[in-house]
Parts: C-alpha cells; structure tokens; sequence
C-alpha cells in the first residue's frame, strides 16, 4: 500500500503549507497565532508519518502546548486593544519583494540541504528501541547538547524570576 | 472458564472478523473495519461511564452533604443522565454578537478531541490496547497538551472580560501542574524501562513472596509519585479543589461563561472523559493496570479489575471534591511549583536510588529517606508561612 502509505505524509504536508502561509496572511492576529498551532501539529503528524515516533510527540507536546501558548500570551499581553494587522507592512518591498525574498531564502535552504554530506549517506536502518537510543545518544556522545539546555534553561528561569520579582525601591 | 471470560472481547472481535472474511472482504477493509468496531466500543464504554458518573457524583456528593441527590428519575435517579440531555439538547444555542464565531464553534471540538483519542493507548486488559505505541506515554501527554490550547479559544472567543481571565488563569494552572504530572509519570517509566504502557503493567507483575503484589503504589517513590500524579491530575482536569476557573461564585463559570446547551454538553463530557483517562493512566502507572491483587483473584477477568481500579480512583476524585475547598490562584500556583514539583525530584531521585542499591531493606530505608525528608521540610516550610499570629483585638469605646 505504497500510495496510502505516501499520502500520509502528503496530506498533513499540504495542510502545514497551507495553514503556515494562512497564518501569515491573516489579518486578527489570535487566527494568525491559531493557524500557527495547526502547523505546529501538522508538522507533529508529518514527523510521526516519516516513522519519528519520538520526535513527533515531543513536537507535539513542546510547540502545541507550550509555544503555542506563550505566542497566545505575548500577543495578549502586549496587545489587548488593537489585534488586527496594521495595514502598512514592516519594510517597503510589497507582497511581490516578500514572495521574491522567500524563494531565494528557500533555495538557499534546499542548495544547503541536499550539498551536505547527510544527504549523500543511505538512511541508517530504524533502532529497535528508538526511544532508549536518544537517551544512549544524549547522555553518551552528544552530552554537549543536554548540557547546553540545561544552561538555556536555568537562564530562562533566572531571567523569569528576575522579571516576577517586585522592584525594592 | 475464566479464560475465556477474560479473552471473550478479542474473541468475539476475531470471530467476526473471520466471519466477514470469509465473505471474500479484501484485508485492509477488514483492518479497518476492526478500527471502527474498537475505537466505537471504547468510546461507547466511556461515554456510558461518562453518564453514570454524572448521576454518580451528585448521588456522593449529596450523601456527604447529608442529603439525597437526584432521585426522582428513573431507579434510584439513575436515568437523570437522560433527562439531562434531553435538556441541553433542546436548550437555545447562545452565541454572543461580537464574538470570533469560528473559534466559539471550534472550541468544544478542539476539547472534545484530545480527551477521546488518549483513550487509545490505555492497556485495558491483558492484549487489550487498541493502540499499541512504544513511545505511548508520551503520546498521552503530547496529546493532551491540546486541551489548553481549547481552553484558550473557549476564553478568547467569548470576547468577555471575565472568560479571557478565567481562560488565562486555567492555562496557568494546567501549564503549572503539568510538570509534577509529566516527571512522577516518568518516574513509573523509568523503573519499568519502557514509555509503553503494556510494558509498565507487565513489569508490576508477579507478587513477592507468593502474595504481595509488585504494584509501584507500593514502593516510598511509588507512593509519593501516585499521590503527585494524581493531585497533578486533579489539577489538570479542572476539579476541585483547583476548579477556581470554572467555580460558579469566582469568575461565573471563566472561560465557559457564553456556553449553553449542547457546546456546554461537550465541554462537561470532555472534562469528564479527560478524568477518567487520567484515571485510567494512573491506575496503568502505578496501581498495577490490569493486574490482581492477589494471586487466588486472577480468575476474575483482568478487565473488570482495570474497570475496578479506574472506578475506585474516580469515585476518590469525587470525594476529595466533597471534601476540601477551592484553592486560590495564588496558593494553587504555589503549591505546584513550590510543593509538588521538589516532591516529584525527590521521588525520581528516590526510584533511582531504589533500582541501583539492589531490592533489599537498605534500598527501602533509603528510598524512604530520599522521600521522607524532603515532604517533612516543604510541608514546615508551607505551614510556618501562614501561621495564624497570636490575635490583639481593640474594642471601639
């Protein structure tokens, strides 16, 4: 069942593009941040599709519930009076320089993507306990990158308690 | 006998799967076909539990208040189920003027859905998971990470002041509790080295000493995880005594304000639903999933204990709400960061202990020590801070 089993990866592909560029074009930004979220989880099932169990999930769990709500919560916060889009954009190319701007950093991406030496590789066979082989992973060779989030998030935490805190006069 | 009560569900499945094969119907039809008659009957259970439960918890709560619940429906009250949805089905559907008509509509839906699908990866019996994950654990909570973003349009498309508050409070709360729950989670999935749920009820198997069983309940991390879990889960799914965003007397309902009739419905089912998967979870983690209690209980199918145990821990929730008052945002928040949080640390340091010390009474000492003193400290630390001072009072002359 080859063609069903590709579709499971177009079709959340097709509705990622589209909600991704709806949320760009919306006008009230709540349905801009809400088109965001179904990206988000468009991208979890294309994850999941691919046979990325573990890192679907965690996208999930992450971009759905957690950024997604701090995106909600800066656009409250910051805000609360005026939540349409102003009419004048940010820079003066138009809609036409923006579409150019994003093919050209499109095919920069794609030229980076397919040049490096990941992409010449065959696909390594999937670990039978994937989940027990990122933890190997992150706790054995590429420790460096637990380490760094774990500084990452004791500067969030410091930084949010500095910001909680009241100012002593 | 008793094995074939217990396999009676599978093989009633497999029969009818074979008598439709045999009528020539191609494989992926019948895989799909076997889907529908699963994820229908899982549903079908719950959405009955869902009823009885609703008649259950004012019956219990009116029986601790010293009066009777509803009993003019039906035996006992049991069919006020019925009669309440014949209420919210033909009640008006008020949807405010200036409210975001999309999103209003959307999000009963957008809550409606995560409850339903983190059914699948329950074990609710011996070979009895619909959905059969490796990761499933982290499926439960990635998927019900979707309830806040609900909760959030719920608030926001109200275009009301007081469900934007109640929504942005709820959020708070959930995101807050959702750490304790997460790590007392992994706690269980740690000494069983799976995230599958399967695997977790497999490994409280056997009973030490020919009676004891091996649930994780029974261990010090065990039994401080549970209790972190579950009021985490109380806490998560809105009840009291954290229900401060949807309590009648603070802001009249929070985000549910401007829902009537049939949205409100779902809403109710969701939560409920939701309680009784985070009950169904916490009955798999740490009071053994499907397992007996004892070894003479086995004939009694693994099923009905499963249904046993999720029922015993609903019907707890229902009493704690009986029982205790509703938490301010303030001291809820507090309390989840200040109090749960350290306590869940203490019981993943304290499994770690118990799982590399070998199994024998140093590894309990310690484990319980690793616990123990860590609740002794918090819990001072809580108490000195709210001590009622000694009272001077003045009298007007």
């Amino acid at each position: 069942m080859k063609i069903i089993g590709e579709w499971f990866v177009l079709l959340p592909a097709a509705v990622l593009l589209l909600a991704a560029g709806a949320s760009v074009v919306m006008r009230n930004l709540i349905h801009a941040a809400l088109c965001l979220t179904l990206s988000f989880i468009a991208l979890g099932i294309v994850f999941i599709a691919l046979g990325a169990e573990f890192v679907g999930f965690v996208q999930l769990l992450v971009y759905v519930g957690a950024v997604a709500m701090l995106i909600v919560f800066a656009i409250l916060l910051t805000r609360p009076d005026r939540l349409t889009k102003s009419g004048t954009p940010f820079s003066g190319l138009g809609p036409a320089g923006g579409a150019a701007t994003g093919f050209a950093a499109l095919v920069v991406l794609l030229a980076f993507i397919f040049s490096s030496p990941l992409a010449k590789k065959p696909l390594p066979a999937p670990a039978s306990a994937p989940v027990a082989a990122i933890g190997g992973a992150l706790m054995g060779n590429d420790v460096v990158a637990l380490i760094v989030i774990g500084v990452l998030l004791t500067a969030a935490l410091v930084g949010a308690a500095v910001l909680a805190m009241e100012d002593k006069p | 006998m008793t094995g074939m009560i217990e396999r009676a569900p599978i093989e009633i499945l497999g029969w009818f799967l074979g008598l439709l094969g045999s009528f020539g119907v191609p494989g992926w039809i019948l895989a799909a076909v076997s889907a529908v008659i699963i994820i229908g009957t899982v549903i079908g259970i719950f959405l009955g539990l869902f009823a009885l439960t609703s008649v259950m918890e004012r019956k219990i709560l009116a029986r601790v208040q010293n009066r009777y619940g509803p009993n003019r429906v039906g035996p006992f009250g049991l069919f006020q189920p019925v009669a309440d949805g014949i209420k919210m089905i033909t009640k008006e559907d008020l949807v405010p003027r200036t409210a975001d008509k999309a999103v209003h509509f959307l999000a009963p839906v957008v809550m409606m859905v995560p409850a339903l699908m983190v059914l699948a990866i329950i074990p609710y019996g011996r070979d009895m998971v619909p959905a059969e994950l490796n990761s499933g654990i982290l499926y439960f909570f990635a998927v019900g990470a979707g309830t806040e973003v609900a909760v959030f349009m719920a608030g926001w498309a109200s275009n009301n002041k007081y469900s934007v508050l109640g929504a942005m409070r709820a959020i708070a709360q959930m995101i807050s509790y959702e750490l304790p729950l997460v790590i007392s989670a992994i706690v269980a999935a740690m000494i069983a080295g799976s995230l599958s749920p399967s695997a977790i009820v497999a490994a409280q198997g056997g009973f030490a000493f020919g009676f004891v069983p091996q649930w994780f309940v029974l261990t010090p991390w065990g039994f401080t995880a549970c209790l972190v879990f579950y009021i985490a889960a109380l806490a998560e799914a809105n009840r009291s005594p954290f229900d401060l965003p949807e309590g009648e007397s603070e802001l009249v309902a929070g985000h549910l304000t401007e829902y009537s009739g049939f949205k409100y419905a779902t809403f109710f089912m969701a939560e409920y639903v939701g309680m009784f998967a985070v009950c169904g979870m916490l009955v798999t983690l740490f009071l053994g999933g499907w397992q007996a209690p004892l070894p003479f209980l086995t004939i009694v199918p693994s099923w009905c204990w499963f249904f046993a145990k999720v029922c015993f821990v609903a019907f707890t929730m229902i009493w704690v709400r009986a029982t205790l008052p509703r938490l301010r945002i303030d001291h809820l928040l507090a309390f989840a960061w200040k109090f749960l949080l350290p306590m869940s640390f203490a019981a993943f340091l304290s499994a770690a202990c118990w799982h590399y010390a070998g199994r024998g009474p140093l590894a309990w000492l310690l484990s319980l020590a690793i616990v123990g003193i860590p609740y002794l400290i918090l819990g001072n630390s809580f108490t000195n801070r709210f001590a009622v001072s000694r009272r001077t009072y003045q009298f007007s002359e």
